[in-house]
């Protein structure tokens, strides 16, 4: 989207794309009784499609010894049962593995289609999406917690009986502001800070590399930096893979962290 | 470019949340060594350990990802 743009390379010191939100926002491609569907929608629905496939194909027909798919989706169905839900939860976490799993694979599919060819677009990027699985979550551990506590949840964490009386005021404000509101926010604006940064870092790198390169034959400082810029792009590709993982991980373990809080909220 | 009070709003609340950020990379720093440290001594505690760092690196972290939005507010 960036070559698209007029920018005279040979004269102009920076090629910057007039508005950050081009690399973001696509137009609507068809529309459906009044909803408009972008690349963006498409993605998403796509995203949930791949993961339901990962896990159908992957733990279809239980054998003996798995197929190599098999036996990694197998590993990373463990991680999430054992590693995630089990671990941080305790035995109460079965309960929450389906929710736990579905959250994973979907972010986890979504993330990586950062780095997959011919789509380059994180679908997480969006604000809407993160922020609506935060406030999932954020609904499912007010319930867990109203339900296992009645009220005591809420007055408990207002007025915390093990603090000293005189700080106890200022404990439970912030306890209150942090867990009833900041929450969700820091949860949802933790990924999709991280996505955003990955994009645009990417693009930038890779597409003015590309650029650069291509001025080689009239400048040649600047073509030797696009060399630069390109291998520090490819690098970055590298990362991004990581960071794609590891934030699916951390929301996820977020997830699970915030319901075990609400189970046993005293501690 | 010249004279344009927008792209110096924008440059400061970038300036903000940089300063912003300085505390909880200290922050966060702190709680992963003392993370890795007390892995170290007791590789046994592993997972309790890591679950108690992702929760002490979250609260610290928001403080920069209110940083962050603050910065998008202050800029639009």
């Amino acid at each position: 989207m960036i070559l698209a743009t007029e920018c005279d390379v040979a004269n102009e010191v920076i090629c910057a794309p007039a508005n950050v939100n081009e690399l973001f926002e696509f137009p609507a491609i068809f529309t459906v009784g009044g909803l408009e569907f972008s690349r963006t929608h498409i993605l998403m629905l796509l995203a949930a499609l791949v993961a339901i496939a990962i896990l159908y194909f992957g733990l279809r027909g239980q054998r003996l010894v798995p197929t190599k798919f098999g036996a990694a989706v197998e590993g990373m169905v463990g991680f999430v049962r054992d590693g995630i839900a089990r671990d941080v939860i305790g035995p109460e976490g079965s309960k929450y593995v389906p929710y736990l799993m579905a959250m994973f694979f979907f972010l986890l599919v979504g993330n990586l289609f950062e780095i997959t060819p011919l789509i380059n677009f994180p679908v997480t990027s969006r604000m809407a999406i993160p922020l609506f699985l935060a406030l999932v979550t954020y609904v499912v551990f007010m319930f867990v917690g109203f339900a296992k506590n009645n009220f005591r949840f809420l007055i408990d964490t207002a007025w915390p009986k093990t603090v000293p009386i005189g700080l106890r005021w200022l404990v439970g404000l912030i306890e209150v502001f942090s867990i009833f509101i900041l929450r969700p926010i820091t949860l949802a604006v933790r990924l999709f800070a991280n996505m955003v940064a990955g994009h645009l870092m990417l693009t930038l790198l890779l597409t003015s590399g590309v650029i650069f390169i291509a001025a080689i034959p009239e400048i040649g400082v600047k073509g030797s930096i696009g060399v630069f810029w390109f291998a520090l792009g490819l690098f970055m590709f590298l990362l991004e893979i990581l960071i794609g993982v590891l934030q699916a991980y951390i929301f996820t373990l977020l997830t699970a962290i915030y319901i075990e809080s609400s189970i046993h909220f005293e501690h | 470019m010249e004279g344009n009070i927008d792209n110096l709003v924008g440059a400061l609340s970038l300036v903000g949340y940089g300063l912003g950020a300085i505390g909880p990379g200290i922050g966060i720093g702190i709680v992963a060594g003392n993370a890795i440290t007390a892995m170290a001594r007791q590789p046994e505690m592993q997972g309790t350990i890591r679950t108690t760092m992702f929760l002490g690196i979250a609260l610290t972290e928001a403080l920069a990802l209110i940083g962050f939005v603050l910065f998008f507010i202050a800029s639009a």
